[in-house]
């Protein structure tokens, strides 16, 4: 069986300040890093490797340079193997040039039986990767599992609907997207990172594979940025400096007088 | 188990300069760091001098992200009401290459750790070293929690409080006599405004020293470092004299009142505070270095106790640089004999004794005795600024001569056993 895990480099959101007089994020010098939600994606996928025989998992991304080094810490997690998707040219794609990088990336690699993905991204979320892909391999999607076993040929899953829980089953090959809750993802020894360095990473651009310049990148893309800014929260900066008793209580009615608390 | 040829512990900047040097020369070189990022828990006030580095990593700095480079330096005596500045400007400062420059180190090291990379140095991130693994009687890797990583050498470059030093029972645990406590705030103000402020062109940069009544008696001080666009502002403070003489007041507290000191709010009004940090300085000078080195294992940087706190400057970033290149030759010597005993890593201490850095560390040797004396903190900031209050100012009565004013300022305060013995001491360093 073969599992392909779609994982995106994020900007590490920890990392980003917001500059207090434009409310803008401040994204030069931030740190990158893989994405949360497909943490949850690839720790599955190695659960399956090691509760079945014969698993291989493959990792695939596309995005910056950087991606040589932050996809270590999948192949650390216990991938297999790597296809990194590195072109200038696909900068700036909205969910459908990531879509259609991403299948064609999928359609090269070949026989793949179940494609992991997260339920969205860390950064943008849209959530419209998952479906789009498996439109486009035309492959049954299964969106938002929380629980997913692998049975003979075929897949039994949970899905989160918010209000109700629904239990589907699929043949595969099929496309699942995953929630937080379905795994709490393995942090990996220090000695699998050094391992990394030494399984297959395969470096490929868009003439690798089957897309075009046109389809992709900033002048494909359907949704336009017109502004990115943290709302504006001042802060509120009342201190309470008497005997703890007083000053608990005045915290308390302030916090009520916002309308944080209703006493 | 796992092994490869070396292990370095932290991405400062000494691990980072053992681990250039190493995989420049082939050597299988990991290095692992707690923190998210090289430099993500490191703190400087921030000038990195350079004349002592230049020699040993030829070229390297040539495009390296500096801040600014210092063409000017202040030194500010305080007293509760009154500061006396010095300001020395030269075109000496501003000829190429520059003599100091400043850095932020979240930036510096993590260019350095690039560098580090491309020559080959396998760089880990956010994994803590736990302890050192030992195999008949000698340091023979690292245990980071379940892991145990072997190794022929461990370079412990874990910064001032390393914990590995002591675990491999190079020193004893630290006197609070040896240690400072620094804190920081980065406040960010536009470039031109920094350079209005302080009179510096595009590129250049000044430094500011404070000491006196900011730190209540303390042996410490404060320092202000001009970046590309922001300040770096901050106070370091003799733990010693923390625990001894205030035992109530904060460091932070003590911080915030040099910011409202009139010298510096007016420089950083209108500033956004980035970032705010605090971090030990080994401040025990040559005294308080640990053995060096044993089987298996080297120590280098702020692990190695390598800082010397001059009053007027302070050394930290060049000695870690020095000492992590010389750790990395260390190596290459043992490597090329296959003997990684004690005797052969030995070389480390033979090479860092010949090296500018240790001398100036044994030149100085008196400094920490001479910087703890309160008089330099209390005493010597009042009466220079009583004398030259009663030279500048004009008041309804005649004045004095000035000679007389000086001569009565000498005797009455300045010749007396306890400040003529200061004076004595003073030769020592
Ligand atoms: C600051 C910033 C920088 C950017 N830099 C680049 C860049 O350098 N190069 C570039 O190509 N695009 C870049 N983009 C564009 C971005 O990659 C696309 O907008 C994005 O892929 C669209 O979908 P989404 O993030 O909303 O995905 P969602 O649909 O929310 O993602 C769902 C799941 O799809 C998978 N997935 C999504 N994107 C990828 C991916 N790229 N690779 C592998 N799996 C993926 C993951 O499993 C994810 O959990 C950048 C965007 C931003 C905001
Ligand atoms: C407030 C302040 C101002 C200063 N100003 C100056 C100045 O202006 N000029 C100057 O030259 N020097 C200055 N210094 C001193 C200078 O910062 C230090 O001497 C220098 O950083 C030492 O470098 P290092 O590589 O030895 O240690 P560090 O820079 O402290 O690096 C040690 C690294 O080891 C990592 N580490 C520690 N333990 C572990 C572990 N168990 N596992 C994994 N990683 C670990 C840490 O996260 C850190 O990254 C200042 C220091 C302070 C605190």
């Amino acid at each position: 069986m073969h599992i392909v895990v779609c994982m995106k480099q994020v900007l590490d959101l920890e990392k980003i300040r917001i500059k207090p007089d434009t409310h803008e994020p401040v994204l030069e010098g931030v740190p990158v890093c893989l994405g949360d939600f497909e943490k949850n994606a690839l720790e599955q996928a190695v659960r399956i490797k090691e509760s079945l025989d014969d698993v291989t998992v493959t990792v695939v991304s596309v995005g910056s340079p950087k991606l040589n080094k932050t996809i270590m810490e999948a192949l650390a997690i216990g991938a297999d193997e790597a296809v990194i998707l590195v072109d200038p040219h696909v900068n700036g794609s909205d969910a459908m040039g990531s879509a259609i990088v991403l299948a064609n990336v999928i359609q090269k690699i070949g026989d793949c039986d179940l494609i992991l993905l997260g339920e969205g991204s860390t950064d943008e979320y849209s959530g419209q990767v998952p479906s789009r892909l498996a439109e486009i391999l035309d492959l049954p999607q299964v969106t938002y599992a929380r629980e997913l076993e692998v049975l003979d040929h075929r897949i039994r899953a949970v899905r989160d609907l918010e209000d109700m829980l629904e239990s589907v089953e699929v043949e595969l090959p099929a496309l699942v997207s995953v929630t937080q809750e379905i795994n709490q993802p393995r942090l990996p020894p220090l000695t699998a990172i050094l391992k990394a360095g030494k399984k297959p990473l395969h470096v490929w651009s868009l003439e690798d594979i089957n897309a075009s310049a046109e389809e992709v990148g900033t002048d494909a893309a359907v949704c336009e940025e017109l502004s990115n800014l943290a709302p504006a929260k001042p802060r509120k900066e009342m201190i309470f400096d008497e005997d703890i008793d007083s000053s608990v209580n005045q915290a308390l009615e302030a916090l009520e007088q916002e309308g944080v608390l209703d006493l | 188990m796992d092994k490869v040829e070396v292990v370095i512990v932290g991405a400062g900047l000494a691990g980072l300069s053992a681990a250039y040097v190493l995989a420049d020369a082939g050597v299988e070189v990991l290095v692992v760091e707690r923190g998210d990022f090289p430099g993500s828990k490191n703190v400087s006030g921030g000038r990195l001098y350079l004349e002592p580095v230049r020699a040993y990593l030829p070229g390297l700095f040539d495009e390296a992200p500096f801040e600014r480079q210092v063409v000017k330096e202040r030194l500010t005596m305080l007293t509760s009401e009154s500061s006396v500045t010095v300001e020395l400007a030269s075109d000496r400062f501003r000829s190429s290459p520059a003599n100091s420059v400043t850095v932020l180190r979240a930036r510096f090291d993590q260019w350095l750790a690039e560098k580090a990379s491309e020559k080959g140095a396998f760089i880990i991130p956010g994994y803590k070293v736990d302890d050192v693994w030992m195999e008949e009687g000698r340091v023979a890797g690292i245990r980071s929690n379940e892991d145990i990583l072997q190794a022929d050498v461990v370079i412990a470059a874990d910064g001032v409080l390393s914990f590995i030093a002591e675990k491999a029972g190079m020193r004893e645990c630290h006197q609070p006599r040896n240690v400072a406590l620094g804190v920081k705030e980065i406040i960010e103000l536009p470039e031109k405004r920094i350079q209005d402020l302080f009179g510096l062109k595009a590129g250049e940069g000044a430094t500011q020293l404070f000491f006196g009544s900011i730190t209540e008696g303390m042996m410490g001080g404060g320092f202000l470092y001009t970046n590309q666009t922001s300040l770096s502002l901050g106070m370091v403070i003799s733990i010693h004299d923390l625990m001894q003489k205030h035992p109530t007041i904060s460091p932070h507290d003590l911080f915030e009142l040099f910011k409202k000191r009139p010298e510096i709010e007016v420089l950083i009004s209108g500033g956004h505070s980035v970032e705010y940090s605090a971090h030990d300085v080994p401040e025990g000078g040559l005294k308080s270095i640990p053995r060096l080195y044993a089987g298996g294992l080297l120590v280098a940087g702020d692990a190695a106790g390598l800082c010397l706190n001059q009053g007027i400057t302070l050394r930290g970033m060049d000695m870690a640089i020095v000492s992590g290149v010389l750790a990395g030759r260390a190596v290459l010597d043992a490597r090329q004999k296959k003997d990684y005993t004690a005797e052969s890593l030995g070389i480390y201490e033979k090479y860092l004794k010949g090296s500018s850095i240790y001398q100036d560390l044994s030149t100085f040797q008196h400094m920490p005795e001479i910087l703890s004396n309160p008089r330099l903190f209390e005493k010597y900031p009042e009466v220079a600024s009583e004398l030259l209050l009663e030279i500048f100012r004009v008041d309804a009565q005649p004045k004095q001569k000035i000679s007389r004013t000086v001569l009565r300022t000498i005797s009455r305060e300045l010749l007396k056993v306890d400040v003529l013995r200061d004076l004595w001491h003073m030769r020592k360093i």
